[in-house]
C-alpha cells in the first residue's frame, strides 16, 4: 500500500517536472538521501523519503511520511543554522546548511543538508527537494584541526613571549657590557694621557702618547658600534670620517684641511678595531710626516666601495716620500702590516707627485 | 637669552663627574684649551654645595654620578643655582638624554679622545663666546637642537 502510494507520488513529481521513469528510480535507489515535502500541505510535510534517507536516520518511511523534517533536529542543534533554514524556505530559495541532526536512537550525525525548491512551468513551488550527506567526519576532522591549531596558536603564544621576555634580557645585557667596555676604554684612555702629562722625558712622552692615540682609535670605534640596528655591521665609511675630522682636530692646526669623499662601506663589526688601528696609523703618519714643522696642506680622505671590496684612500700634499725605505721599522708599520694581514686587507703607499697616496683595499661585510 | 652677556675666555668650567680619574683627565684637557676649572663635584649634593660658587660659564655633566643621582638632575640644578651656566652632558649613553637635551648644550659621548674633547671644547667655547661658531662642528660633540635653532636665528 504504502509503496503503491510512492510510485503515485514519484509519478506526479515526474510528470510535473517532464521527466520518465528512470529519474524515479534513481531517487528512490541512489545512495543519497533525499526527501521531498510538500509546501502546500499544512506544516510542509515529508511526502517522500528514499531508503537512503531510512538509513541515514533510522526511522521507518512510515514514521517519516507527514512529518516536518525538524523531527531530526534535537537540543544541540545550531539553533542559528536553524534559522538560517527556515529564512530560506520562507523566501522560496535554495539553501546548504551543515545541521546536527539526531537519529532514532538518539545518537548524532552532521548532516549537509540541501534544499531547493521545485517549481512548476508557471514559477509556482511544488515540493521542496532536500538531499542530506553524513558529514561527521569532515565536522569533527574540522573540529580536531580548529582545536589544534588553538592549541599550536597557545603554544606559539607562549613561547614568543619567553622568546620576547630572552631578547629584553640579552638588549639590557648588551646595553650593560656596552656601556661599560665605553667606560672601561675612556678610564684606559685617562689612566694614559695623566701618566704622559707627568713624564718629563719629551721622547717618552711621545710614545705614550703614540700609545694613547690607538687607544683613542679604539675608542671612536666603540663609540660606532651597536649604533646600528644591526649590529654585526660596522660602517668603515663613517668612522675614517669620524677618526680623521679627530686626529686633526686634535693637532690643534686650522692649517690643514680636510677633504672628504665618503661613501657608506659596511664591513664586519669583528673587523672594526683592526681596521680602526691600521687607519689611526695611516692617518697620524700623513700628519707627521706631511705636514711636519708647521707647513700647511690639504688631507684629502676617500672612502668608496668597488664591488666586494672597499677602499680608503689617503692623500696629502707634503713633500711625499721614498716608498722603498719606508717599509718595516717602526713599530707602526708593523702594525699596519700585520692588522692588514688579519683583516685580509693590502695597503700600498705610492707616491703621487706631489705629496703621498696610500690605499687601503678590504673585504667588505656579505 | 637673546641679550645674554656673552663670556670671554678662558672659561670658567665646572666638571661633575664621579670616576676620580675622568675628571682628573677632563680637567687637564680643560686646562690644556687654556680654560679654567673653577670647581668639581661627584654628585647632585655636592653641586648643591656649590651654590655660592660664582657662576661657571660651562659645566660637564656625567649622566650616572655618585649617590644615585642623576645628570638630568644636575642640569635642572645647575640652571636653577646659576640661570646662565651652559651644561654639557658626558655620557656613553647619549640615547638615554631626551630628544630636547633637557635644555643642555650639548652631549660629548664616551669613550671621548682627548683629540675629540679638544675639538668639542674649541667649538663650544666659539659657540659661547662668539656665536655661532666658525669651525666646523667636531664629531665628538652633539650640539642641542635649541642652540642650533639659535645660532640659525642670528645667521640670518
Amino acid at each position: 500500500m504504502q509503496q503503491k502510494e510512492d510510485w503515485r507520488l514519484t509519478e506526479r513529481i515526474l510528470h510535473e517536472v517532464g521527466r520518465g521513469d528512470p529519474f524515479a528510480a534513481a531517487i528512490r535507489g541512489t545512495r543519497m538521501p533525499m526527501v521531498i515535502t510538500d509546501p502546500r500541505q499544512r506544516d510542509n510535510p515529508i511526502v517522500f523519503a528514499n531508503e537512503a534517507f531510512q538509513d541515514l536516520c533510522g526511522y521507518a518511511r512510515d514514521e517519516i511520511i507527514g512529518r516536518n523534517c525538524r523531527f531530526l533536529q534535537g537540543p544541540d542543534t545550531d539553533r542559528d543554522a536553524v534559522a538560517r533554514l527556515r529564512d530560506a524556505i520562507r523566501a522560496e530559495e535554495p539553501i546548504n546548511v551543515d545541521l546536527l541532526n539526531y537519529r532514532r536512537d538518539g545518537s548524532t550525525f552532521w548532516n549537509a543538508l540541501y534544499v531547493s525548491p521545485v517549481r512548476s512551468e508557471d514559477g509556482e513551488i511544488q515540493f521542496y527537494f532536500a538531499s542530506q550527506m553524513d558529514v561527521t567526519h569532515r565536522v569533527e576532522a574540522q573540529d580536531t584541526i580548529a582545536a589544534q591549531k588553538a592549541d599550536i596558536e597557545e603554544q606559539v603564544r607562549r613561547r614568543t613571549a619567553d622568546l620576547e621576555a630572552a631578547l629584553e634580557t640579552k638588549t639590557l645585557l648588551l646595553h650593560e657590557v656596552d656601556h661599560r667596555v665605553k667606560n672601561n676604554l675612556t678610564m684606559v684612555g685617562s689612566l694614559l694621557r695623566l701618566q704622559a702629562r707627568a713624564i718629563p722625558d719629551r721622547s717618552l712622552r711621545t710614545t705614550l702618547e703614540t700609545m694613547l692615540e690607538r687607544v683613542d682609535a679604539l675608542a671612536t670605534v666603540h663609540r660606532r658600534l651597536y649604533q646600528n640596528r644591526d649590529i654585526h655591521r660596522f660602517d668603515a665609511g663613517a668612522f675614517a670620517h669620524d677618526l680623521t675630522s679627530d686626529i686633526l682636530a686634535g693637532t690643534g692646526r686650522d692649517d690643514i684641511v680636510l677633504e672628504t669623499d665618503v661613501a657608506s662601506v659596511e664591513i664586519r663589526a669583528a673587523d672594526a678595531t683592526a681596521l680602526g688601528l691600521i687607519l689611526n696609523e695611516l692617518v697620524v703618519n700623513a700628519v707627521r710626516h706631511a705636514f711636519a714643522d708647521d707647513r700647511p696642506g690639504t688631507l684629502a680622505l676617500k672612502v668608496y666601495r668597488d664591488g666586494e671590496t672597499g677602499r680608503i684612500e689617503l692623500r696629502d700634499d707634503g713633500p711625499g716620500f721614498d716608498v722603498d725605505a719606508a717599509e718595516g721599522g717602526t713599530i707602526g708599520r708593523t702594525l699596519v702590516a700585520r692588522l692588514s694581514r688579519q683583516l685580509r686587507a693590502e695597503t700600498v703607499w705610492r707616491n703621487a707627485n706631489p705629496g703621498t697616496c696610500v690605499l687601503m683595499s678590504f673585504p667588505v661585510a656579505t | 637669552m637673546k641679550d645674554k652677556r656673552l663670556p670671554h675666555p678662558p672659561l670658567r668650567v665646572l666638571i661633575v663627574e664621579d670616576e676620580a680619574l675622568l675628571a682628573m683627565d677632563i680637567e687637564a684637557i680643560v686646562a690644556d684649551c687654556g680654560h679654567d676649572v673653577v670647581a668639581e663635584a661627584a654628585s647632585l649634593v655636592e653641586v648643591g654645595a656649590l651654590h655660592g660658587l660664582a657662576p661657571p660659564d660651562l659645566a660637564f655633566v656625567d649622566i650616572q654620578l655618585a649617590e644615585g643621582s642623576n645628570g638630568l638632575d644636575v642640569a635642572a640644578l645647575i640652571r636653577r643655582q646659576w640661570t646662565d651656566t651652559a651644561v654639557v652632558f658626558v655620557t656613553a649613553n647619549p640615547k638615554k638624554v631626551p630628544d630636547d637635551f633637557a635644555g643642555a648644550y650639548g652631549i660629548i659621548p664616551k669613550p671621548f679622545s682627548r683629540s675629540g674633547l679638544m675639538a668639542a671644547m674649541r667649538y663650544i667655547e666659539e659657540g659661547l663666546c662668539d656665536p655661532p661658531p666658525v669651525s666646523q662642528p667636531p664629531r665628538s660633540f652633539l650640539t642641542s637642537p635649541a642652540v642650533r635653532a639659535d645660532w640659525a636665528a642670528a645667521g640670518g
